[in-house]
């Protein structure tokens, strides 16, 4: 109601002409009349300039934590990718001792030590028809038939299961057992900052108890 | 009110002035910006992005794993593992008189450590001298290098230490667990890389396998960028090559056969064991078999496959091959008697027995069992010479055996119209050729496989990368004997082991045949006459039907020849792989063919 109200009274203001003969009056009522802009739409536009801010604002944030995340999972990947390859590795050494450790002239080496010897002549049971073949023969401990000992391998930076040569006493080729006893306990070093071929340590883990 | 409109007036001017002031450097910025925004992106002045992508873009070699090489069981012979080059960089090192590290007790706190308390642990890791490790990390040059071969776990405790300038280098490296066992045979890498002896160098291609790259890009932390293109090309891993080799029957044959060289100071030893039925080589036994993980502690004369490599004059072994072929002429049979003089003359040439004997009878297995080379030669005379020639190329003799090894020696078979009036008839009884051991191996295989020769094996299989596993194919090369002729020469070789003189070759519970050869071995290097004399037995068992091929040689032994012929190695032998391999023990009654014929020896016997 107001603002019909300041409309008449605005048009009314400052008109000091005397009215002129007849076509003037409908010229001068077709006039649009100059209004002020309502100012009832700053709300709105505040409510509006909210809006955008907060949604600007979570873009920001979204896109923060999108970011947070990849690198995140890219910190874990290398985490990941560290211990799978200290892992592997390790697999690696736990199979070439064992792949040593079972060598043939190894395995002989610690038979003898055990003071095992060769089976001297063998016979066989045949079960279908129940015949016996072959004649076997209680194995002896004979040195002078003691075949010669093959090399034990010669891997660099692994340790040498065969020490004893074949004729020595079954109590030396003991030694080098507790020799590489210490190895087998794969040592917990925990802090091992592991590069990956990157710049940057994986994230150092504290073991339980530490 | 009229001044306060021109008040109002005069602001409004100011204000659009300052508006278009402002607009004015706005426009101008944003030309500058777009201006340089069109530079760069739209013309790339300089090769800014280029060069941006440079830095980060990064391209890695994805190395191809080398294959393995294993027995017929899947026990490894040959394989890669990861070791550490430990390098440092003297000219860091050198100027930091301290450096921090986290605390190994305390991973959250970071210590000063003294450069001589770091080099003094890393010297310790090394198991190295400190002053000589010292040494190495004090100058100027950018590269020494400290260690190699390092394995992974000290790589890891060395890369904790945190010692300036020092880097650990990942490297692969070849390792043969099993040592000399069937050292020769797999052979040895040059420089970790190409193969240049055995099996590595025969299947190099297929063991390499093919490299793979990557390519990515890296933020300047290090870092993978994410969602930048990554490209990876996977890396061919080499395949695994699966020998027909039983390491344990090597191991057992290389020990025997090392043994007896040591023993009697001979040259040197070989042993082979084939599968008839297969051209499987079982075992191939080099006395001083070289550790391909030191392939440098050998001499070169052992580095490769003597049974393969080294031809040799076979001596009696060669007149059982006679015999079948007379058989299988029709030109004898093997119980045909001949008498047989203690010295027999042809075309002017004379020749003698091993031993002293008076004229007396032999059927024709019986000169097999007596190794008569009077009678070889009496009989074998029936073939012409073209025919010698013929049947001995025929078992495989001056043809190179297709092994997958390197230096695969074919022997010397001359050609018939060579001969001198000698050879033709020494050819007879396995003088005046040379064969390899495998070679005389697979011609007694063809008479144990019903007279079929096969192609040996070596290579059982290859077992790719994704696990799958490609067989070689048994090949059979052409038939040699008939069935029938087949049999009677396997009843003529177990007759020489029943009847004849080399009892010793008998293997209880096993029906055996063998035949043993003992010929002067010429002299190396171009000297003139005999050096010595190879002694040789092959044989095959179980007789009923034969499932392996074994032969021992033993080259220029410096005792008695008598007696050392190897009897005992091959029983030693052949035991083990029957009895190993659970093959049943002979049915039957042993074939005992009448080694003097009618009438019998004329009293002559020794």
């Amino acid at each position: 109601m107001s603002s019909v109200n300041n409309r008449m009274t605005a048009s009314s203001i400052g008109n000091t002409a005397r009215k002129l003969a007849a076509p003037a009056p409908a010229k001068e009522r077709r006039r649009t009349p100059l209004v002020v802009v309502p100012a009832a739409p700053r709300r709105r536009s505040l409510m509006f300039v909210i809006s955008c801010f907060t949604v600007l604002a979570a873009a920001l944030v979204g896109v923060l934590t999108l970011n947070i995340q990849l690198s995140e999972g890219q910190y874990a990947i290398v985490n990941l990718k560290a211990q799978q390859s200290s892992l592997s590795k390790s697999n690696q050494e736990l199979t070439q001792q064992v792949q040593n450790f079972s060598a043939p002239q190894n395995l002989a080496a610690k038979a003898g030590a055990l003071g095992m010897v060769p089976s001297a002549g063998q016979g066989q049971i045949d079960l279908d028809n129940l015949t016996v073949t072959g004649k076997a023969v209680a194995a002896v401990k004979d040195p002078k038939s003691g075949l010669v000992q093959i090399a034990a391998p010669e891997i660099a930076g692994q340790l040498s299961v065969v020490t004893a040569l074949p004729d020595q006493q079954p109590g030396q080729a003991q030694a080098p057992e507790t020799k590489t006893k210490p190895v087998a306990p794969a040592a917990p070093e925990v802090p091992k900052v592991q590069l990956n071929g990157g710049s940057v340590p994986a994230p150092a883990q504290r073991t339980p108890g530490n | 009110m009229s001044t306060g409109r021109n008040n109002r007036k005069g602001g409004a001017t100011r204000v659009r002035k300052r508006l278009r002031i402002g607009l004015g450097v706005m426009l101008t910025l944003l030309l500058v910006v777009g201006g340089k925004l069109i530079l760069i992106q739209g013309f790339d002045i300089g090769d800014l992005a280029a060069k941006a992508e440079s830095l980060r873009a990064k391209t890695v070699t994805l190395p191809a794993q080398r294959g393995a090489i294993e027995d017929i069981n899947g026990n490894v012979l040959a394989n890669s593992i990861i070791r550490y080059n430990v390098v440092i960089d003297p000219s860091t090192n050198t100027p930091a008189d301290t450096f921090e590290r986290r605390d190994p007790k305390d991973p959250t706190r970071v210590v000063e450590v003294s450069r001589d308390q770091g080099l003094k642990e890393l010297a310790a890791l090394l198991k190295q001298d400190f002053n000589a490790v010292k040494a190495a990390a004090t100058g100027t040059s950018k590269y020494s290098l400290l260690a190699k071969g390092v394995k992974p776990d000290v790589a890891d405790q060395i890369t904790a230490l945190n010692v300036p300038g020092v880097v650990t280098q990942g490297t692969s490296q070849r390792v043969y667990p099993d040592g000399s066992v069937a050292g020769g045979i797999v052979g040895y890498l040059q420089d970790g890389t190409t193969g240049v002896g055995g099996i590595e160098q025969t299947q190099d291609k297929l063991l390499q396998g093919t490299d793979g790259s990557r390519s990515f890009e890296m933020g300047a932390d290090g870092l993978v960028i994410p969602q930048a293109p990554d490209k990876v090309t996977a890396a061919q891993n080499g395949q695994t090559v699966r020998l027909t080799i039983n390491r344990d029957l090597q191991y057992y044959a290389q020990q025997v056969i090392q043994t007896r060289v040591k023993s009697t100071g001979a040259e040197y030893g070989i042993a082979v064991v084939a599968e008839v039925g297969t051209g499987n080589i079982v075992a191939m036994a080099d006395s001083n078999a070289p550790d391909p993980n030191n392939p440098g502690g050998s001499a070169a004369q052992d580095l490769g496959v003597r049974a393969v490599q080294a031809a040799v004059e076979p001596g009696s072994v060669e007149k059982t091959l006679v015999a079948a072929a007379l058989v299988e002429e029709g030109k004898s049979t093997p119980q045909e008697q001949f008498h047989i003089p203690n010295e027999y003359t042809v075309n002017g040439q004379t020749f003698g027995d091993s031993f002293d004997h008076p004229a007396f009878n032999r059927t024709l297995a019986g000169i097999l069992g007596y190794s008569l080379n009077t009678g070889t030669v009496m009989a074998g005379q029936r073939l012409t010479k073209q025919e010698r020639y013929d049947w001995l190329k025929k078992f495989g003799i001056g043809e190179a055996p297709d092994i997958p090894l390197p230096g695969v020696s074919q022997g010397i078979l001359t050609t018939p119209d060579k001969w001198d009036g000698r050879q033709e008839y020494t050819v007879l009884f396995g003088q005046g050729v040379s064969q390899s051991v495998l070679q005389t191996v697979m011609a007694y295989q063809s008479i144990a496989n019903d007279g079929v020769l096969l192609k040996p094996r070596l290579i059982d299989a290859y077992i790719g990368p994704d696990g799958k596993v490609q067989k070689t194919p048994v090949t059979e090369v052409r038939r040699v004997l008939s069935p029938e002729t087949a049999q009677k020469t396997k009843d003529m070789l177990e007759s020489v082991v029943t009847a004849g003189e080399w009892k010793d070759a008998q293997i209880a519970g096993y029906r055996v045949g063998a035949k043993t050869g003992t010929s002067q071995s010429p002299c190396d290097n171009g000297q003139a006459g005999y050096c010595g004399y190879t002694a040789s037995i092959v044989g095959m068992a179980p007789m009923d039907d034969p499932k392996y091929v074994v032969e021992v040689l033993i080259q220029r032994p410096k005792t008695n020849i008598m007696g050392i012929d190897g009897a005992d190695l091959f029983r030693d032998i052949m035991g083990q792989a029957l009895r190993m391999n659970n093959v049943a023990p002979s049915t039957g009654a042993p074939v005992h063919l009448d080694q003097y014929g009618p009438g019998g020896s004329d009293g002559t016997q020794k």
